[in-house]
């Protein structure tokens, strides 16, 4: 199986070649024998990549470690959950997980499309396959995970313990579903602008591989946070580490194309900036590869400097020359007839969120690469770390949230005074009462204190939203409001959805906020000893040391503290935090010591206990931190999640979910006056 | 743009990127999660100042804490000295730059001094982020600068399509807004028919 899978490699190169080469060929000469030829060229890539993946798979779980990659990352003690997952815990596995998911979806997208769009699908499968063709090429020359030893190791080294982790088994393959679905759009712009039919077409198909690839992306990163925080024990969940914002990058250009689609959709406008933001988020996506592949920016992700990051700053060059060619080429074609009837409108509103989404994306790319610019310029060597990124990107967002809020409340084409006080009485009203109130709560923390008034407003202006259609369906049909609320979603699910993906974020910001109110001590204690610290609400804490125990299980030894803990004289349980040494089966150390976090969270805040270091028999340094609001960082995550799923879920009348995603205000006559309607 | 302007046009970029100096190329030492690259016998330089006269702690331990997250730990981890000294059991370089801490905070440096002594050994790196002057300013100004002219355009932009849009008719006063019911009855039907 192993042989086959090694060999499957070769032959998925050689049919993805035939692939791109007859695809092209098919759609220039017009021969559909060659479209057929090239599509089940892809289809019998994807079998052959499948092969392939079942072969590291069962080198993996036989513990093949005449194979370098089996011995480099697992042993014969690692638990074989997590010898399953290393298929992605190292840079020529992943390489072959980001091959068989492209092969995946390009297989989707053909299927799916083998009746619709067939003057672009030449292009589209021409496109996919050449992706594949680098992926597969730089796989077989460059980093092959089926490469031999030249001796055959008693054990393996293992697998990294800080990527034994739940959240690191499912993190990667979420961010590479999201990396990778970036790809499917970017192959319809590639055809689109290669057949000059640049018209809603290409559009309708890609928006929902745009949302797939968001919604994945948007996964990835939130169980990243989350394996940042219990995993790394630094005590926060974000920390701008370069491939942190590689991830950010696509997300955010993303983000903006599924708003400023809707404007082509409706109003025929931004056709350029639509087909720029659709090869941007793509590009970015490579580019957040060739960071963590090429060691050209320090990071705590980088894999060990490798010959692969030339390979995709190469294939990252041509990606950016090719497009920018074709998109030079057809500006003519990109140009619509835009007429904006009103500065104050839905559309220049979601202008201005664009812009806003670029921007913050420039910044953090600006931010990621100012250390080699700096280097470049000056000759010296600058750290460019949380500070930084904080002081640019906190008004940044902050304008984001803010217009997350105004936006939805603006009409299409024109917003009159009248509609603008209907729309924005309430929900300005409750902004300034939460200012208010954050201020007698003593918020004086100006980040924090915008941060929750901006929420409030969105929050508000969501709920007007949801009230205001929950009873235009109770005054249309005479249900009641209860009924109406899930079939108000259901039959407007890219709207409604929308809005809980909205609230998703303001949840998300209102915890960042809550990092005003962070704190953290230093501890000595041995074994009996105790130390009151006092948190951001004033609750004094008593942390009393246990002792040090030390003991083996499955793969490690041991070293953990717990810590009696009490708030204002009330129990509140053990807090156990441990020192990891992960050991081979002959018991020698694989890896440096690393951190599990006690942690005792609530809404409220976690308390966040870690093990810094031992001294002596029993004595032992922690560093206790109290973070407010963590959990709510997980929850605005899972709501942008169902609301990413309520806005991609299939409509049960697929008819008229079809009439309804091709609506189009139509222009209307001079001097006609259309009643202030907010729609989405 | 012409087929051929482009053709052009990328020889240009060539070599401008040819240009740019080849430090770029030049990789930085990369950290793995094999945790950190270097030992305090490779990265480590003392930072030490003599006490000042009469000499009293120039600052709480919070204050000091505060201080360590503003200076790099220079074991290759990308975290501040306290998180790093905090957090890392095998670091030996943040707990040995956290005795140089607390050595001039005895002696009494202020947190400015202490700083810039730190930067005169190791270098700007040593910094979490750059100081705001000099070329570091760009870093800093440069995506409110994108961010203005983003917004210039844009509205440009805007008023260009504005200036397309044939001119409205001014509305018969005998018009009246519609109620909300109306409104609600209207925005349900249009949603209905998509």
């Amino acid at each position: 199986m192993i042989l086959v899978g090694e060999l499957s490699l070769w032959v998925a190169l050689l049919m993805a070649t035939w692939g791109a080469t007859v695809s092209f060929a098919g759609g220039q000469l017009r021969r559909a024998d060659l479209v057929e030829s090239g599509e089940r060229a892809l289809y019998a890539t994807l079998a052959m990549v499948i092969l392939a993946s079942l072969g590291l798979w069962t080198a993996l779980l036989t513990h093949d470690f005449s194979i370098k990659y089996v011995a480099s990352f697992t042993s014969a003690n690692l638990p074989k959950v997590y010898t399953i997952t290393a298929f992605w815990g190292g840079q020529s596995g992943s390489l072959l997980f980001w091959a068989l998911i492209l092969s995946i979806y390009t297989a989707i997208t053909l299927w799916t499309n083998r009746t619709r769009n067939r003057e672009l699908m030449p292009y589209v499968a021409g496109t996919l396959a050449l992706i594949l063709i680098f992926f597969l090429a730089t796989i077989c020359l460059g980093s092959n995970p089926f490469e031999r030893l030249d001796f055959i190791p008693a054990d393996g080294r293992g697998l990294n313990p800080q990527l034994q982790n739940p959240g690191m088994a499912i993190h990667p393959p979420n961010l590479y579903l999201g990396y990778v679905g970036t790809s499917i759009p970017f192959a319809f712009a590639i055809a689109a602008l290669l057949t000059r039919r640049l018209d809603a077409e290409w559009l309708a198909a890609v928006r929902r591989w745009a949302l797939l690839a968001w919604f994945f992306n948007t996964v990835g990163i939130v169980l990243g946070m989350w394996w940042a925080y219990v995993e790394l024990g630094w005590g926060g969940y974000w920390a701008w580490d370069p491939v942190e914002n590689a991830s950010l990058l696509p997300w955010l250009v993303n983000t903006a194309f599924l708003h400023s689609i809707m404007v082509q959709e409706k109003r025929g406008m931004l056709r350029k900036w639509n087909v720029t933001l659709v090869v941007s988020a793509f590009l970015l996506s490579i580019f957040g590869t060739f960071i963590t592949r090429s060691g050209v920016i320090s990071s705590v992700h980088s894999f060990a400097q490798s010959p692969v990051g030339k390979w995709f700053a190469a294939f990252l060059i041509v990606s950016i020359v090719v497009t920018a060619y074709l998109v030079s080429t057809r500006l003519h074609d990109l140009r619509s007839n835009a007429e904006l009837e009103s500065m104050v409108s839905r559309e220049a509103a979601f202008l201005y969120n664009n812009l806003i989404l670029v921007g913050i994306a420039f910044s953090v790319l600006w931010g990621t690469l100012f250390p080699i610019i700096s280097e470049a310029v000056r000759g010296n060597k600058i750290t460019v770390g949380p500070p930084f990124f904080n002081t640019v990107n906190i008004p940044l967002g902050l304008l984001l949230l803010l217009l997350t809020g105004i936006g939805p409340l603006i009409a299409w084409r024109r917003a009159s005074i009248a509609n603008l006080k209907r729309q924005f009485l309430t929900p300005v009203a409750v902004a300034a009462t939460a200012g208010i109130l954050c201020l007698a709560l003593g918020v004086h923390n100006l980040a924090a204190l915008l941060s929750y008034s901006f929420g409030a407003l969105v929050v508000a202006t969501i709920v007007q939203e949801f009230y205001k259609g929950i009873n235009a369906r109770h005054k249309m049909y005479g249900e009641s409001r209860i009924v109406a609320f899930p079939r108000l979603i259901a039959r407007n699910r890219r709207r409604y959805g929308g809005y809980i993906v909205h609230l998703g974020v303001v949840v998300v910001f209102a915890a960042f906020a809550g990092l005003a109110f962070k704190r953290e001590f230093d501890l000595t204690l041995s074994a009996g000893d105790s130390k009151v610290v006092t948190d951001a609400w004033g609750h004094r804490w008593t942390f009393l040391s246990q002792g040090i125990s030390r003991y083996n299980v499955l793969n490690r030894e041991v070293t953990a503290i717990a810590l009696d803990v009490t708030r204002d004289g009330k129990s509140e349980g053990v807090i156990t935090s441990e020192k990891r040494q992960h050991v081979d089966s002959r018991g020698a150390p694989t890896f440096e010591p690393s951190t599990e976090v006690g942690i005792k969270g609530s809404f409220k805040q976690d308390v966040y206990v870690v093990l810094a270091g031992v001294r002596g028999a029993d004595g032992a340094e922690i560093r206790v931190t109290f973070n407010p609001l963590v959990r709510w960082v997980w929850l605005g995550g899972a709501l942008m999640a169902i609301g990413g799923l309520v806005v991609m879920w299939p409509a049960a009348d697929r008819q008229r979910a079809q009439a309804g995603y091709a609506a189009v205000l139509k222009p209307r006559p001079v001097g006609e006056r259309v009643p202030d309607l907010v729609g989405a | 743009m012409k087929r051929r302007e482009f053709l052009l046009a990328v020889p240009a970029l060539g070599l401008g990127a040819a240009m740019f100096p080849r430090r770029l190329a030049g990789a930085q030492a990369v950290q793995t999660f094999n945790g950190p690259m270097a030992d305090a016998n490779e990265v480590y330089r003392p930072v030490t100042l003599a006490a000042k006269p009469g000499a009293q702690a120039s600052m709480s331990d919070a204050q000091r804490d505060d201080l360590e997250h503003k200076l790099h730990c220079q074991c290759g981890c990308n975290l501040d000295v306290y998180t790093c000294r905090t957090t890392d059991f095998a670091c030996s370089v943040s707990p040995a730059m956290h005795a140089d801490v607390m050595g001039l905070v005895s002696g009494g440096y202020g947190a400015e001094e202490i700083l810039a002594a730190f930067k005169s050994v190791y270098g700007e790196k040593v910094l979490m982020a750059p100081g705001k002057s000099g070329f570091n300013l760009v870093g800093y100004t440069m995506p409110f600068v994108a961010l203005a002219v983003g917004a210039a355009m844009v509205t440009a932009l805007l008023k260009r399509w504005k200036s397309r849009a044939p001119v409205a008719v001014t509305t018969p006063s005998s018009y009246t807004d519609a109620s909300e019911g109306e409104l609600a009855a209207l925005d349900a039907a249009v949603r209905r028919d998509g």
